[in-house]
């Protein structure tokens, strides 16, 4: 009976602590990593093709790691290599080369080579990722042309004097779009998002300008339908 | 009987302790929750100061504007009037107010600071304030007067303490929150409708209703109807490759749209469903706008150089002549190019034409030409250079490193200026300069980025 007891209490202890110091895992993190795969081309791993794969695979060979050709193709056997040379060097072994890796190899990868100062850090991947964010969570079923709409919305609102001047500023304005609101916006946004977020930024625009959309089935505003309708665009309608 | 007492004792200690550490976590969430609601409301309340403070800097700038007869001190005065707007516009749009409530304020704030802008290039290149100008200035004014107005009465609410703007904050009852929103609401309303008197700004920026609502030059003949748009639009696919063709669904005020078009949504014979291509076809005219093929490109089998090649013998078939590729854009295992229009040995940046080409097997699967539309003409009038390249050259750093100087038309506001273009190398990073060719000024500086993939210009 007493061991009964104290197994309950144990038990009770252990269920309730968890309910208390349990933090919901952010899904930031692995965002960002995920994004990193598709974006930095810095990083080599199975799959990889290029010039850069090639130096890699010629100073696996010329240390005699690898026994195969150059074909500029990280395959199977050049994976297995690149584990072999991060065991004997003390790296840590994942079989992808890094910036670590590539150093103890010798190598510098392209995209780590010397930028100059006044260029250092521009480029366009903040804006692009958060408008794939932005698709992702708001027209996530929206057929291919549908997204590239949503992207062109918030772009055409950053142009316009009626809203915030950037792009974060536009998608994080209050009471603006509800998969910032409920935090959908922090999901991981799948390869159709990004690519979708890169042909609006490259200047495509089906809406034609326009400044909202709303869909029709779960509109909430009132106000929203004083504005004027354009095209409908899969499940949402256009207008400015 | 002694059995009997200790099972007594088991559940509501048990029960007893559960309660304890259920309380335990209930008033540490709800001190967090007060915490971050505080957290909130102080955010909020920073930025209603803030908007509050920027109002009336601009309100006192404007006026020392007009009183001003120093055209420095002109200068001064309205790039500060631009900051202060730039700032109080930010931060009114970081406030928990719905768009429909700021839209015209954000647009007054935005347009001060673009007007201001203008103001001071024009200060620049010596031209004083013209009557209209002034008056201009003077309407702004008495607008950020009357916008300060409500935003001080709103500040004496605000001084009560049971205001409170975040709406998770519900130490204060449902009824008190009601009516402070009411007041929020009504003050911001008022502000909108007197912004809604404000007479039309005339200038050059990129915010002025003139430009935002600049018509398309490019389009001529007369309206076609949709029947015709969709035979326009199968020719410009390949009649054979369609296999069904539906068009978008128009609401009552699609004509109002800056380029009116017909929407389309093609399934092509050999993919499924889901891979369609869309296409824009102008009422105008009945040109193809714009093109998108989202078919995946799994693999990227053609060099850059073949995809430049096939991109311009796609925008000859297509009836654009004179087109140069200028710069390039890898992504996705397609690349994107930017041809623009060439006349007389004068690159027209306003002429632009994208043209984007999968890497596969060298079909096209982007094509956007709104630009084109918007701005090309037939016979522009290009003046005449006033200046040699030599000339031009004395108005850029000696220590810049020049690879090719060429002619090039490009936009400025509303107008076009012909520009010697310089493209070189300082300090080891990619610019390009552009110097009139009818005065020597200089226009425009652009940085390239380039890398792997293509280039960028900021």
């Amino acid at each position: 009976m007493k061991r009964f007891t104290i197994m309950t209490m144990v038990f009770v202890l252990f269920f309730l602590s968890i309910i208390m110091f349990y933090e919901p895992r952010s899904n930031l993190g692995e965002t960002a990593t995920r994004y990193n795969m598709f974006f930095a081309p810095q990083i080599l791993y199975w799959g990889s093709q290029g010039q850069d794969v090639k130096n890699v695979q010629w100073q696996l060979v010329k240390w005699k790691y690898l026994i195969g050709k150059v074909d500029g193709v990280y395959g199977a056997d050049t994976y297995r290599a690149v584990r072999r040379f991060q065991a004997k060097n003390g790296l840590n072994v994942d079989g992808v080369v890094g910036p670590s890796t590539a150093a103890a190899l010798g190598i510098t990868l392209s995209g780590t080579g010397a930028v100059p100062a006044s260029a250092q850090g521009i480029n366009r991947k903040g804006d692009e990722y958060l408008l794939a964010r932005t698709i992702h969570g708001e027209a996530r079923g929206e057929p291919y042309v549908g997204k590239v709409a949503v992207a062109a919305v918030v772009l055409n609102r950053v142009r316009s004097p009626k809203f915030p001047n950037t792009v974060a500023g536009v998608v994080y304005q209050p009471l603006a779009f509800t998969a910032v609101a409920d935090g959908q916006i922090n999901l991981t946004p799948d390869k159709d998002s990004i690519k979708a977020a890169r042909d609006a930024l490259n200047g495509w625009d089906p809406t034609y300008g326009c400044l909202y959309y709303w869909n029709p089935a779960t509109a909430t505003s009132k106000w929203i339908w004083s504005r004027k309708v354009t095209l409908k665009i899969g499940k949402h309608w256009f207008g400015i | 009987m002694n059995g009997n007492r200790r099972r007594w004792w088991i559940a509501p200690s048990i029960l007893g302790l559960i309660l304890i550490l259920a309380i335990g976590w209930g008033y540490s969430e709800y001190r967090d929750k007060n915490k971050l609601g505080v957290a909130l409301e102080n955010h909020y309340q920073r930025l209603f100061f803030d908007v509050k403070k920027h109002v009336e800097n601009v309100q006192v700038n404007l006026s020392k504007a007009l009183v001003s007869q120093s055209r420095d001190q002109n200068v001064l005065l309205l790039s500060q009037i631009m900051n202060e707007a730039y700032f109080a516009q930010d931060k009114l749009g970081q406030m928990p107010i719905t768009h429909a409530e700021t839209a015209k304020t954000e647009k007054f704030l935005n347009q001060v600071a673009d007007y201001s802008y203008d103001l001071i290039q024009s200060h620049l290149k010596g031209q004083p304030l013209t009557m209209e100008q002034r008056e201009a200035l003077a309407n702004l004014r008495g607008n950020s007067a009357t916008f300060n107005q409500e935003l001080a009465k709103l500040q004496s609410e605000l001084s009560d303490r049971t205001f409170l703007m975040g709406s998770l904050n519900r130490r204060q009852s449902k009824k008190v929150q009601q009516a402070n929103e009411k007041i929020l609401q009504t003050s911001i309303g008022n502000i909108e409708k007197n912004m809604a008197k404000t007479p039309e700004l005339i200038y050059d920026g990129p915010f002025s209703d003139q430009m935002i609502n600049k018509k398309p030059v490019g389009l001529t003949g007369k309206n076609i109807s949709k029947a015709e748009a969709k035979k326009v639009a199968k020719q410009f696919f390949g009649d054979k490759r369609v296999k069904k063709i539906t068009a978008f669904e128009e609401g009552e005020n699609a004509s109002e749209v800056r380029i009116p078009s017909h929407t389309f949504n093609i399934e092509p014979t050999n993919a499924s469903k889901e891979l369609a291509v869309y296409m824009g076809v102008t009422k105008q005219g009945g040109k193809v706008l714009w093109m998108a093929n989202a078919r995946p490109v799994s693999k990227a089998s053609i060099s850059i150089k073949e995809a430049q090649e096939k991109a311009l013998k796609y925008l000859d078939g297509k009836g654009f002549k004179n087109m140069e590729p200028n710069y390039y854009l890898k992504y996705d295992n397609t690349v994107l190019f930017n041809l623009v229009y060439k006349e007389k040995d004068v690159t027209i940046y306003p002429d632009l034409v994208k043209v984007k080409v999968a890497l596969d097997n060298g079909e096209i699967v982007g094509f956007d030409a709104s630009s084109y539309y918007l701005n090309h003409r037939e016979n522009r009038n290009i003046e005449n250079v006033k200046i040699t390249a030599e000339e031009a050259r004395d108005g850029i750093r000696v220590d810049f490193d020049i690879d090719s100087i060429r002619l090039a038309l490009i936009p400025k506001g509303k107008e076009e200026v012909l520009c010697y273009e310089f493209k070189g190398k300082y300090d080891d990073s990619d610019y390009i300069i552009y110097i009139n060719a009818l005065n020597g000024e200089e226009e425009q500086i652009l940085q390239i980025i380039k890398n792997e993939n293509g280039t960028l210009t900021f």
